[in-house]
């Protein structure tokens, strides 16, 4: 039997030590399975669940499952989009103090929305939509660019090739811009509430700085159709 | 007596046949002969852009109508229903145990499987 070597041991001493950073992957033994935070789902009377789902039940009485993220929430008023706009303006943490700015954005929406609809006459009093987080939905996708820029180096030089983008990437830049536009372009007492809720209504009809942006970035992807056969994916 | 018959080195050996560059290789190994868990990368056939007529068709329709997306929500409908097809295409290919067109696989799948049944270099 060959002695232990001087690597292994040296591999093992490392292993017991504790971290000193943070591990980011998720340290779950890949049995566990994931939480289900839907209520609907549980409030099914046993007649309706069909044979997949049935099954599904039985399985998760014995497997075991993750712990639910703080995250997610399995109430009425919590939407995934709106969490994700909260965690992208949060500095250094403050969720605290995240939270209410988007809360006071939703509701400064929805006063300048009500102050259009009680001044409107009757006919037009229909068109204006209330809702803040129709608002907000509709403006997030309004600003969603479709194509996007890659750099791609070829011979030397390096060119910028339309690219079709990912779901996630669209939301991520419709988000960012919204944020830096609101961080920058601003007077320095006007709070952020009302800065983002004048951005989201102006995004909502198709005009303003952020929009302004994506037709800038679809006039490049435009302009270098050419080289769009750089890409080999 | 009859002519000895000598065995087939000695033969060799007489007619001078090692003493030019016809000697039998000697190779000293630096490193145990010993295969190692992966293989070189090896670089793939480049793929081709994909969905470029519709982006072109796109690109079109956005310059008669000044780059407005509710005018020209046909041609980026098209457009994203052709990228998703794309990448699910993508993705069936590049699934783990497919052949190429040669009938190999690639070097990253390769090295996947050795990395699972490594060679064993200890007596067990």
């Amino acid at each position: 039997m060959a002695a232990p070597s001087v690597a292994g041991l040296g591999r093992r001493l490392r292993a017991w030590l504790p971290r000193l950073t943070q591990v980011r992957w998720s340290r779950y033994n890949p049995s566990f399975i994931e939480p289900e935070v839907n209520k609907e789902l549980y409030r099914k009377p046993q007649e309706e669940l069909s044979e997949e789902e049935k099954e599904k039940l039985e399985l998760k009485a014995v497997q075991p499952i993750k712990a639910a993220p703080p995250s997610v929430s399995s109430s009425v008023f919590s939407d995934p989009m709106i969490s994700k706009f909260t965690n992208m303006m949060m500095k250094d943490g403050n969720k605290v103090l995240a939270r209410s700015l988007m809360a006071q954005t939703l509701e400064a929406i929805k006063r300048k929305q009500l102050e259009k609809y009680h001044k409107a006459p009757e006919d037009e009093k229909e068109t204006i939509e209330c809702n803040p987080y129709v608002i907000f939905h509709q403006a997030l996708k309004n600003c969603q660019p479709i194509i996007g820029l890659s750099s791609i180096t070829k011979g030397g030089k390096t060119y910028q090739v339309p690219v079709p983008l990912k779901d996630n990437r669209k939301r991520f830049l419709a988000m960012k811009w919204l944020i830096t536009e609101c961080r920058e372009n601003k007077n320095r007492r006007m709070l952020m509430p009302e800065k983002l809720s004048q951005e989201l209504l102006q995004a909502f009809n198709n005009e303003g700085p952020i929009i302004k942006k994506k037709h800038v970035l679809h006039k490049m992807a435009e302009a270098n159709r050419a080289y769009a056969h750089f890409r080999w994916w | 007596m009859a002519a000895p018959v000598y065995p087939a080195w000695v033969t060799r050996w007489v007619s001078g046949q090692w003493r030019q560059k016809k000697r039998p290789p000697v190779i000293r190994p630096t490193r145990p002969l010993v295969l190692a868990d992966k293989v070189a990368n090896r670089r793939e056939q480049a793929g081709e852009a994909t969905c470029i007529t519709e982006m072109s068709v796109m690109m079109a329709c956005w310059k008669q109508n000044e780059f407005s997306d509710t005018a020209c929500a046909e041609e980026i409908r098209t457009f994203y229903d052709c990228v998703a097809k794309a990448e699910k295409e993508r993705r069936a290919q590049n699934e783990e145990d497919t052949l190429t067109a040669r009938g190999n696989l690639t070097s990253s799948k390769v090295n996947k499987l050795l990395r699972r049944f490594p060679q064993l270099t200890r007596y067990v």
